[in-house]
Parts: C-alpha cells; sequence; structure tokens
C-alpha cells in the first residue's frame, strides 16, 4: 500500500560490489519480481529494502518517506528470510504468531489469522511443533506464514517457495499472487526461477552481477528481451544462439550460417543497418519458434543431427546438433527421433532475435 | 533436519574399549569419591573414633572405620559457637552477588561484541582476556591497597567486586561464544515482525540461558570456592567458609571434627547446586545446540 522507489543505490560489503547504481520503482499494489541467477545482488537488495542491510549510497523511498535511517520495525514490512530465521526454541504457531503479538492483536483474533494462514499453507497439524521437527519445506511455509499473518504496506520474499516440492510449489504462486492481488499489498519477491517470475510478477526486474538489466513486465522481457544475458536466462528451455553473418544491406539483409541464408524482414533490416550492426552478430532463437523435419529430404535450410530427445509429456524437446553448434527444438510431435537420425531444421525469421556479439546488446 | 543420534557400529575394538571405560570409571570413582566419605564420616565421629585406623595393609580391617557412634556435635558448635551461619551468609552473598553482576554485565558486552563489527575489536577481546592472564597474588598488593583507599576491604561489596573482576573477562568470552552460536537472523526476522533491538535480543535469550545460567554455577563456585581474595580483601567484617575453616587450625589444637565438618557445610550446598542445574549445565556447556 506503497510504492517504493530505489534511486542509485550501490551496496558494497567491504570491496565487493553486490549491487551497482540501482534504480527501481516498485509500484504502489505492484508484485515486482526481482529475478537472476545465484549472487548478482537480489537478497542484498530486498535486505536494503527491509533495513536490515546499511545502504552504500543512495536512497531507498517508501511513498514520499526516504527510509535510509528508518530501522526495520518502523517501515512496516514482512519478510520472509532464504535461511527461514525460524525462533528455533517456539513452535509453529508460536513463530507466526510473533508479528501480530508484538502489535498487541488479542488472542482470539491472533489464533484466527494464525490458523487461516496456516490452513492455506497445508501446515495445520503442525502448528504444535518445533521448527527441528520439521522438513526444508515445511519450515519454508512456516516462515512464509509468519509473514502473511500481517497487513504491512510491503512483502519482502526472499526465494519463498525455492525448498517446496513441484505440485506444492505451483500451488503456492497460485496462493501468493491470489493473496497478493486481495491484499493489495506492494510486494517484491525475489527468485532465481524465472517460471516464478514470469507467471506471478506484475513486472520482473532481470539482475546480473548487481546491475539491472531490464525491467518490463514478463510479456516484455520475454518477447523483447534486451540483451543477450537476459534473452538466455528467461525462457524454459533457454534460447538458442548461433554466430551468423550478417549479408546484403539496405531493406534486404540475410543471416548467414554455414549454407543457411536466413532472409530478414525489411523491417528487421533497416533496425541493423540503422543502429549499424557489425556484419558478425548473434542470432537468437527459441526452441518453440525452430521447425524441424525428419529424414533427410526435408528441404529446410539447415541439416542436423538429432543429438538426444527429451520427452515432457505432451511436448518433446530435441537436441540436435549441426556444424559446431547444438540447438533445442520444442516440438508437440509424436514421432521418436533417435540418436544419430537426420533431420532438417527451419527457423521462424519473424520471432528471431539479433544481438551483438561483443556487447550482447539486442538489436531487435 | 537429521537427528542427534549418534550410530554405533558392533566390533571387537569397541567392546575391549568399553570394557577399558568401565575399570577407568570404577577407579576414578573410588579415587574422587573415597575423600569426600572420610570427610563425611568423620564430621561425625568424636576425636577418639577419628582417629580409629585399620593397621596399613588390612584390609579385612576398614570396616573399624565405620565403627562408631555419630555424634552432631561438631556442627551444632559449628553454628552456635563458631558462627558459621554468618560465614556461610557471606559466602553465598559473596558468590551469588559477584556471579550476577559478572553474568549480566558480562552478557551485556558480550552481546555487543558478538553482534558489532567494528575496528579494533579483537585487540578489544584480547585486552579483556589479558586481565585473566596475571596470577591472582601479583595483583594482590595493589589491589588491597586500592581497597583500603576506597574503605572496601573487610566488606561484602568489596568482595563481591574483587569477584566480579576475575569473573567478569572470563563471561565475556564464554558468553560471546554463546551468542555467537546464535544466528543474527533469528534476530533479523525479530526486527522484521516489529521488534525492536531489546525485544529481539529478548527473542534470543531463551537460545542462551542454558549456556547463561551454566556460567552462572562457574560464578559462583569461583567465589564460594575462594580463599585468597577472602582472606586479604575478606578479612574482618566479610569472612566466608574457607576462610573460617583455615582458622580452625589453631597452633594448639587442630580440631579435626570441625574441620571435617566445616569441610561438609562448605561442599554441600555446591554439590546440591551441581545436581539441581546439571541437565542444563551440561546442555549449556556444549552448546553448539543452536543451528540454522
Ligand atoms: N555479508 C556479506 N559479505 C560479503 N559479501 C557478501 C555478503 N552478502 C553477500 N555478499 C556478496 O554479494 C553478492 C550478492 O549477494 P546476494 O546474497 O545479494 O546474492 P543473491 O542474488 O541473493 O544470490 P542467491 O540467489 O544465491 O541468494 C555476492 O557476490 C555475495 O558473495
Ligand atoms: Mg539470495
Amino acid at each position: 500500500m506503497t510504492s517504493v522507489t530505489i534511486k542509485d543505490v550501490w551496496k558494497y560489503y567491504g570491496k565487493t560490489m553486490a549491487v551497482k547504481e540501482l534504480n527501481i520503482e516498485v509500484r504502489d499494489n505492484e508484485f515486482l519480481c526481482l529475478l537472476g541467477p545465484s549472487g548478482c545482488g537480489k537478497s542484498s537488495t530486498l535486505r536494503m529494502l527491509a533495513g536490515l542491510e546499511f545502504i552504500s549510497s543512495g536512497e531507498v523511498f517508501f511513498g514520499d518517506l526516504k527510509v535510509n535511517d528508518i530501522p526495520p520495525r518502523d517501515r512496516d514490512i514482512a519478510m520472509v528470510f532464504e535461511n527461514y530465521a525460524l525462533y528455533p526454541h517456539k513452535t509453529v504457531f508460536e513463530n507466526m504468531a510473533n508479528p501480530l503479538k508484538l502489535q498487541r492483536m488479542n488472542k482470539t483474533d491472533i489464533k484466527e489469522r494464525v490458523v487461516w494462514a496456516a490452513q492455506m499453507l497445508e501446515i495445520e497439524e503442525l502448528l504444535q511443533r518445533k521448527p527441528v521437527e520439521l522438513s526444508g519445506g515445511q519450515k519454508q511455509r512456516t516462515a512464509i506464514g509468519r509473514a502473511i499473518v500481517r497487513e504491512p504496506k510491503v512483502f519482502l520474499f526472499d526465494e519463498p517457495i525455492a525448498h517446496l516440492d513441484a505440485k506444492l510449489r505451483s500451488h503456492m504462486r497460485g496462493e501468493l499472487k491470489h493473496l497478493q492481488r486481495r491484499l493489495e499489498t506492494t510486494t517484491v519477491y525475489v527468485t532465481h526461477d524465472q517460471l516464478e517470475g514470469m507467471t506471478m510478477a506484475d513486472r520482473i526486474a532481470v539482475m546480473h552481477e548487481g546491475v539491472l538489466q531490464q525491467l518490463g513486465t514478463p510479456g516484455e522481457i520475454y518477447n523483447h528481451p534486451v540483451n543477450e544475458f537476459v534473452a538466455g536466462f528467461v525462457g524454459e528451455p533457454p534460447m538458442n544462439f548461433l554466430d551468423c553473418r550478417i549479408e546484403g544491406a539496405g531493406d534486404s539483409a540475410s543471416l548467414v550460417y554455414d549454407n543457411m541464408n536466413l532472409a530478414l524482414g525489411g523491417e528487421q533490416s533497416r533496425i541493423l543497418e540503422t543502429k549499424g550492426a557489425a556484419r558478425e552478430v548473434r542470432l537468437g532463437i527459441r526452441p518453440d519458434d525452430l521447425t524441424i523435419e525428419m529424414g533427410t529430404d526435408h528441404g529446410l535450410e539447415l541439416s542436423a543431427k538429432i543429438f538426444v530427445t527429451e520427452p515432457l509429456g505432451g511436448d518433446m524437446l530435441i537436441e540436435a546438433d549441426f556444424g559446431q553448434d547444438r540447438m533445442t527444438i520444442k516440438r508437440k510431435i509424436a514421432e521418436l527421433g533417435q540418436p544419430g537420425d537426420a533431420c532438417g531444421i527451419a527457423v521462424n525469421s519473424e520471432k528471431l532475435h539479433v544481438f551483438d556479439r561483443d556487447t550482447g546488446e539486442a538489436f531487435f | 533436519m537429521a537427528s542427534r543420534e549418534i550410530v554405533r557400529y558392533k566390533s571387537p575394538a569397541r567392546t575391549a574399549f568399553s570394557v577399558l571405560v568401565i575399570l577407568f570409571l570404577i577407579i576414578f570413582f573410588v579415587w574422587t569419591v573415597l575423600p569426600l566419605a572420610i570427610m563425611l564420616t568423620s564430621s561425625f565421629k568424636d576425636l577418639l573414633d577419628a582417629f580409629k585406623l585399620p593397621a596399613e595393609g588390612d584390609w579385612g580391617g576398614v570396616g573399624v572405620m565405620f565403627d562408631f557412634k555419630p555424634t552432631g556435635a561438631h556442627y551444632v558448635e559449628l553454628f552456635t559457637e563458631k558462627h558459621f551461619g554468618e560465614y556461610m551468609r557471606n559466602s553465598l552473598i559473596a558468590s551469588l552477588g559477584s556471579a550476577v553482576v559478572s553474568v549480566f554485565l558480562g552478557s551485556m558486552a558480550a552481546y555487543a561484541l558478538s553482534r558489532a563489527e567494528f575496528r579494533g575489536k579483537k585487540d578489544l577481546l584480547f585486552w579483556i582476556i589479558s586481565t585473566r592472564m596475571a596470577p591472582v597474588v601479583a595483583v594482590m598488593v595493589p589491589l588491597y591497597v586500592i581497597f583500603r583507599s576506597s574503605g572496601l576491604v573487610g566488606t561484602l561489596p568489596g568482595l563481591i567486586l574483587a569477584y566480579t573482576t576475575f569473573n567478569l573477562p572470563f563471561a565475556i568470552w564464554i558468553l560471546k561464544g554463546f551468542f555467537d552460536n546464535v544466528p543474527y537472523a533469528i534476530e533479523e526476522a525479530a526486527l522484521c515482525d516489529g521488534a525492536n533491538r531489546w525485544q529481539a535480543l529478548r527473542m534470543i535469550m531463551p537460545l542462551v540461558a542454558p549456556g547463561v545460567g551454566a556460567f552462572i554455577v562457574l560464578c559462583v563456585l569461583f567465589g564460594w570456592n575462594d580463599f585468597l581474595f577472602a582472606s586479604i580483601i575478606g578479612s574482618g567484617g566479610a569472612k566466608t567458609l574457607p576462610v573460617a575453616t583455615a582458622e580452625l587450625v589453631q597452633p594448639v589444637k587442630i580440631q579435626w571434627g570441625s574441620i571435617m565438618a566445616a569441610g561438609v557445610v562448605t561442599t554441600v550446598p555446591m554439590m546440591f547446586l551441581g545436581l539441581l542445574i546439571r541437565r542444563y549445565l551440561v546442555t549449556g556447556l556444549t552448546m553448539g545446540a543452536v543451528r540454522e
């Protein structure tokens, strides 16, 4: 129920830089996901929002209020810790009741809230246990419970469902998103799982090595990644990359790889020209945007050999080799190629991305 | 989380080892308990019975030592004529007082030293423990001078202060270890839950409580058993049990019965204390018990 503004924030641990010149505005009631690989500074950012970590430089605002020097208790936040941080000597119930007790809520209300949260988290039977007697996932749910019993201004979640099994995780994704919508609480959600980001967030901030790469809606991030890192990090299975050469100019450029000659559309060609793309570029294409035909007389641009096939139930992942490179193709097919079988691959030229080979910047 | 059960596997070496362990324990038991048993029985004997000993090598005659008419006369004498009640009270106040003061101040300092990072922290820690490196006798004379000029000689507060000087550095070090074992994340969670620093500290107190309790006992033991400070700084107004006992050794007449009774009076309360808090003592001093 407030916006959160991160303005030019840096975080150093001694000489190690964890966060570099970060600028993010989390809008009122927004569900923002901080997404990035391990060690990219997500937790550091979140902990600065919570007030647990000193802000090396820059400012953090909740609404119009600068909170740099405000202690956690006065920020009205609820946080789920990466390492749970449960109170070992208290039962699950007492753990979850603690924030309410500190607010001096009366006993019956506390009980009601805690039981409600426990039901949602499916840990009702565990309320009288101590944290040592819980599995990792149960501890994690207790930690979530401790945060959601309150109605704070800002929710801060640090990989809250990373240790749950797949089914429970998908259940919790839905529950947390629903809860956030219902309470209309500004939420910052840290994860390294791009699926969580894509499914839950209003907007995603992708971070890498302490630097914000891209901030946008899941659709924007997925369809228009600004650089090779974002393109490769978001999407499962990851995007395929292929070093290509640009030939031709003006309105009719084409990408050349081996004996594949991929004609680009007029607009794509013009973008490459105006942005001054070098001849050598990197092509990015998602596994869904590739077509595959089995056999040798397929008539497609690329001839390849199947490396391995991975059935996913409905879909099939096929990894195929050609020359030095390997691509993953996702198809809804029944026919099972065998490793070593010949096949042909075609690229959907409308869906491809082209990146600068040196800087990784996307042209489109 | 893994349980803390230790899995044992049988092997001949293990069996042989456990026999050795039992043998050792028996010898150890006799070694520790025999003096106490002699002290206890002698305290109930009159002077004649006390010196009825079997001839050397005559193991069969051991029974002689237990053949006596018990008398409580020594105890009565201690508490009526010799004012041991008062000395006991002095001992209690001095040792408990210093223990409480040391642990209170010690845990404050230890908490700060455990949680805060600042320049020169290592040096500060070393300085604190270095105050314990000189033997007590080495500082006794200057300490006595200081205490006398402040009018603390022969008073209980003086004795408490003297014990605290020596308990506190130790307390800080040991208690810092206990706090170090409690993950800071627990306090962070409390802070986010809306607790202030004091409430957050209170949140982790139960986790260090066994350690603190155990350490209080160590401090009490130090004060209770101390002779040097008590005889010099406490002399006069604040006589404690060990000093009073020593005074029973007089040039003309060594009062063996009273000495034995005084020994029992001095030992028994601490033994009960030990039994009472045994459970905490063990969990406290082996406290790797708190974990993430
Ligand atoms: N207390 C600390 N002292 C020194 N360096 C730290 C500290 N905490 C984090 N770092 C460093 O800062 C960087 C960012 O850490 P951070 O915990 O924010 O990563 P993260 O994105 O949360 O990673 P993960 O997904 O593994 O949790 C890392 O390089 C890490 O080594
Ligand atoms: Mg993290």
